[in-house]
């Protein structure tokens, strides 16, 4: 569970005025859903998804993760959090094992429940012919692997993916989305921002538009097609973006 | 703080740099056979340079304008010595010498004097500058001198004298110094040097991949998102890099001292079996721990701050340097810890370890030394702690010095951090060398260019250049009537104090009888008083506060007010260039900040500096006379019960200015 209430960031900028990275967005996301954060590059979505994972503070607004507030409760909100992007780096000096059990511990799991928790996930996403080997020697795709059995070792009922095919070949993609899709069928809470539309047509159970901070819209793929008058989701959210474009122009003709 | 927590970082750190090949060679390689090489190698070849000289020889050519039996009896001496050779002096013997062919030209001559005894001269012309030279040299003196010792017996036996008169004063050497004592003053001179360098070199391959490297690999907000805190995160790598270093200063001492004992079993033997006396080896390590939580405190703080390692690696550098430079104290003959010595870090480890070695040292330098190193730990750990959870520094993205050009589009852009120290840096190199070399010519005339041209001027020209609103950026606002009342009570009392502090640090450690003498010259210029109240308060009141209070604490201010304040009080007293008067001077920017930032005037800094520096100059002009002899002990001394009044008068001062003033600037610092 996600709920977002008119949540800002702002970045001061060089000539002293401020930024706002994130304008004022609130939005929510139930347990067993997939919820996709769609937007261009720079509209914000990293780092709301960043102030909910508690690396960034919010300038202003609040948010809560299974109700924990991400200001007060920092600690028990990552611990709730299964987190993921498509350019995480991984420690090449450390083997797949190793790396997924050095953030388990970090979680405060028991080293048993680690180990078996690997071993589940390794089956399943075929991953014992390099488990043990250092990293630095592995394909992106089995990068990926590991990373995703990180992200989850611990369990957490939401799980916030940023961006997390950019720059993965389609087969290594396959993987994630396979993997968004398992997160919901077992009932955990997903958050997932792209700025591909077919990946948001294809996952996600709503859509959120973001555009320059500030929420252009929100609802399933069908309330918005039926709400835009368009089918493609390239042109409903140009649409949007119109829309969001015009009214802003038209407040800046006001004054 | 969770401990657990910081245990699986600092364990799953050290096994990830305990895996790059980079530290194990750095770490374990290199320092093994360095040393060796270094000691060993270097000593063989001394050696077998030797034995090849020997084996080589030389050849002489002699002009014996002699040619008697003392003189036969000499070349003969000298022909004795291993692979000599003897030519007869001829014609082309000098174009020989030039050549090289032969090493050395030797004329014998000899005279009659009045007492009737035949005196030799015995020239000998060689190239000192080579090891060849020198050799040949030493071994005709040595043939000469036993030459001489024959001519002197057959001479006393001829007079019908005991020869044994020759050898009336024997000289027999006492040295108390041990074996052990000899070789802690030598390793003394350049081990601390080498172990400080080794330490931070250490440990700062492994801070600049801890967290620059996290960042620049990306791995840094996967750490981050993870339930682990930042302050686990930070302690984990702090114990890496410690660990690390100390564990590079382990290895290195080791293997130095292993080859010292090769090298040294194969020298004289008064030196043979002499070891590095464990114990001291230990006192050493167990020192070197608050030297390498500083450095790596400050090297983390280094890394957290830079976006990637070659960053990282650019910023470490002047940290290298200057801990090279203060670890170098230890070969001056002359440096010895001491109290104050104790209080500057590096310099006072690199000491401490010079007195270890000789076992000459007390256990008050080792608890100020390791006292004095712990405090700036915490401090640099605080700020490490702070960097590491300001989301601008931690996520910084792009270059925040703004380009001159771009500065000439907005005039925002100039007031920023870096260009401050960049102004800071350069005013103090002018001020050192310019300043110096103009007050070195006339005293007078030289501080009132320095004030004038090199601390005001620049200001001023900036803000024209830059068409500032001087007026707005300088503060330049006429203060409230209330103000200028308050400011006299403030600025005395507050003198009062801070006199009483460096009177304090006197009693503690005292002064350089030089640079009391240097600080007096200056208030006793062979001038009118009313020249040097000019030169001493009126202009540093001016000028100073332009440069300070009313243009420096501008570039900081985006920090917020108090900041700011800090910032350019630090500066301020950094600027005097005096150790001593560091912290009263500290304390009078930082009064002065306030009064400035508060009130929004400049103008109260300037009133408020040029009465502290009149005082000053008040004291030691008039300490003599009748009226204020109440006021002080000796000397020009204040009597220390004069801080409860001037307390007092202080706070009651800045009560009644914050008051008065609140309406005015927003900001307000202490």
């Amino acid at each position: 569970m996600i709920k977002v209430n008119n949540l800002s960031k702002s970045f001061p900028k060089k000539d002293g005025s401020q930024f706002f990275a994130v304008d004022g967005v609130s939005f929510e996301a139930r347990d067993a859903e997939i919820v996709c954060l769609l937007g261009v590059n720079g509209a914000g979505k990293t780092t709301t998804m960043r102030i909910l994972s508690t690396v960034f503070q919010p300038s202003s607004g609040s948010a809560e993760i299974m109700g924990w507030d991400i200001k007060k409760n920092a600690q028990q909100v990552r611990e709730n959090l299964g987190f993921l992007s498509g350019d995480t780096g991984l420690y090449n000096r450390l083997s797949g094992r190793e790396f997924i059990t050095y953030f388990g511990r970090l979680y405060g799991i028991s080293d048993s429940t680690i180990a078996q928790r690997i071993a589940e996930m390794a089956e399943l996403l075929n991953m014992n012919d390099f488990l043990d080997k250092k990293i630095e020697f592995l394909s992106t795709g089995m990068k990926q692997k590991v990373s995703i059995v990180r992200s989850i070792i611990h369990d957490p009922p939401v799980m916030i993916f940023d961006e997390p095919t950019a720059g993965l070949d389609i087969l290594t993609a396959r993987n994630i989305v396979a993997f968004i899709r398992q997160c919901k069928q077992r009932g955990k809470c997903v958050l997932f921002s792209t700025h591909i539309m077919r990946e948001a047509e294809r996952l996600a159970d709503r859509i959120v538009m973001i555009h320059k901070g500030k929420i252009l819209t929100e609802g399933t793929l069908e309330m918005l097609r039926e709400d835009s008058g368009q089918t493609d989701l390239d042109d409903i959210f140009v649409f949007y973006v119109n829309q969001f474009t015009d009214e802003t122009e038209v407040l800046a003709h006001e004054f | 703080m969770n401990f657990k927590k910081t245990l699986v970082v600092y364990r799953k750190e050290t096994l990830e740099v305990l895996r790059d090949k980079r530290t194990i060679f750095t770490t374990f390689i290199l320092p093994v056979i360095l040393y060796p090489l270094l000691i060993v190698g270097f000593n063989s070849l001394m050696m077998r340079q030797t034995a090849v000289l020997e084996e080589r020889g030389a050849t002489l050519a002699v002009a014996d304008q002699i040619n008697t039996v003392e003189s036969q009896n000499l070349l003969k001496e000298i022909r004795q010595i291993k692979n000599y050779h003897l030519l007869p002096y001829t014609a082309s013997s000098q174009e020989l010498y030039r050549q090289k062919d032969i090493q050395a030209i030797i004329t014998l001559r000899d005279s009659v004097a009045a007492d009737g005894l035949k005196y030799y001269l015995i020239s000998v012309q060689y190239d000192k500058s080579k090891e060849l030279g020198r050799m040949v040299y030493s071994n005709l003196k040595e043939a000469i001198a036993k030459q001489e010792k024959d001519l002197q017996k057959a001479y006393l036996n001829s007079a019908g004298l005991n020869p044994e008169v020759l050898n009336l004063v024997a000289i027999k050497e006492v040295d108390t110094s041990t074996a052990e004592k000899k070789m802690g003053m030598f390793l003394g001179m350049f081990l601390p040097y080498i172990v400080i360098m080794m330490l931070v070199a250490g440990a700062a391959t492994v801070a600049a991949d801890l967290v620059a490297g996290e960042k620049e690999r990306r791995t840094l907000e996967t750490l981050l998102v993870s339930s682990v805190g930042r302050q686990e995160i930070v302690f984990g790598k702090y114990l890496t890099i410690i660990t690390l270093a100390m564990l590079n200063v382990v290895v290195n001492l080791f293997s130095i001292s292993v080859s010292l004992k090769f090298m040294l079993a194969n020298q004289s033997k008064d030196m043979a079996g002499v070891q590095m006396p464990l114990s001291a080896i230990l006192i050493l390590l167990a020192a070197m721990i608050p030297l390498a939580t500083l450095f790596s405190a400050i090297l983390l703080s280094v890394s957290t701050f830079s976006r990637n390692m070659k960053e990282a690696r650019t910023y470490e550098q002047p940290i290298m340097m200057l801990a090279m430079m203060m670890g170098f104290i230890s070969f001056l003959p002359t440096a010895e810890i001491n109290n104050l010595w104790a209080l500057i870090p590096v310099i006072n480890i690199a000491l401490l370890f010079k007195a270890v070695m000789i076992n000459e040292y007390t256990l008050a330098n080792l608890l100020i030394t390791v006292g004095s190193t712990l405090v700036l730990d915490v401090l640099a750990i605080w700020a490490t702690l702070k960097l590491f959870t300001t989301e601008s520094i931690l996520f910084r993205a792009d270059d925040d010095s703004s380009s001159l050009k771009a500065v000439k589009k907005d005039k925002r852009m100039f007031f920023n951090p870096y260009y401050g120290l960049v102004y800071f840096t350069l005013a103090l190199v002018v001020l050192y060398y310019l300043g110096g070399y103009w007050q070195l010519k006339d005293l007078f005339r030289g501080l009132m260019q320095t004030q004038i041209l090199i601390i005001a001027l620049p200001v001023l020209l900036i803000s024209r250049i830059l068409k500032l609103n001087g007026k707005e950026t300088f503060r330049l606002k006429l203060p409230a009537p209330m103000e200028v009342v308050l400011i006299p009570f403030i600025a005395v009392s507050a003198a009062i104090l801070v006199a009483l502090l460096a009177q304090l640090i006197n009693l503690v450690f005292p002064f350089p009888q030089a640079y009391v003498e240097m600080l007096s010259k200056l208030f006793t210029m062979d001038k009118s008083i009313l020249r040097v109240f000019l030169v001493m308060s009126v202009l540093p009141g001016i000028c100073e506060e332009l440069l300070f209070r009313g243009f420096l604490i501008r570039f900081f201010e985006k920090y917020g007010a108090k900041t700011a304040v800090v910032i350019s009080a630090l500066l301020f007293a950094l600027f005097h260039l005096d150790p001593f008067r560091f912290f009263p001077v500290l304390l009078l920017g930082l009064l002065l900040g306030y009064l400035v930032v508060r009130s929004g005037s400049l103008y109260n800094g300037m009133l408020s500096h040029l009465i502290n520096n009149g005082l000053a100059l008040l004291l030691t002009t008039f300490g003599s006379s009748a009226w204020l002899k109440p006021l002080l002990s000796k000397g020009d001394n204040l009597h220390f019960w004069l801080a409860v009044p001037a307390l007092l008068v202080l706070s009651a001062g800045l009560y009644a200015f914050h008051k008065v003033t609140a309406k005015g600037d927003q900001a307000c610092a202490e």
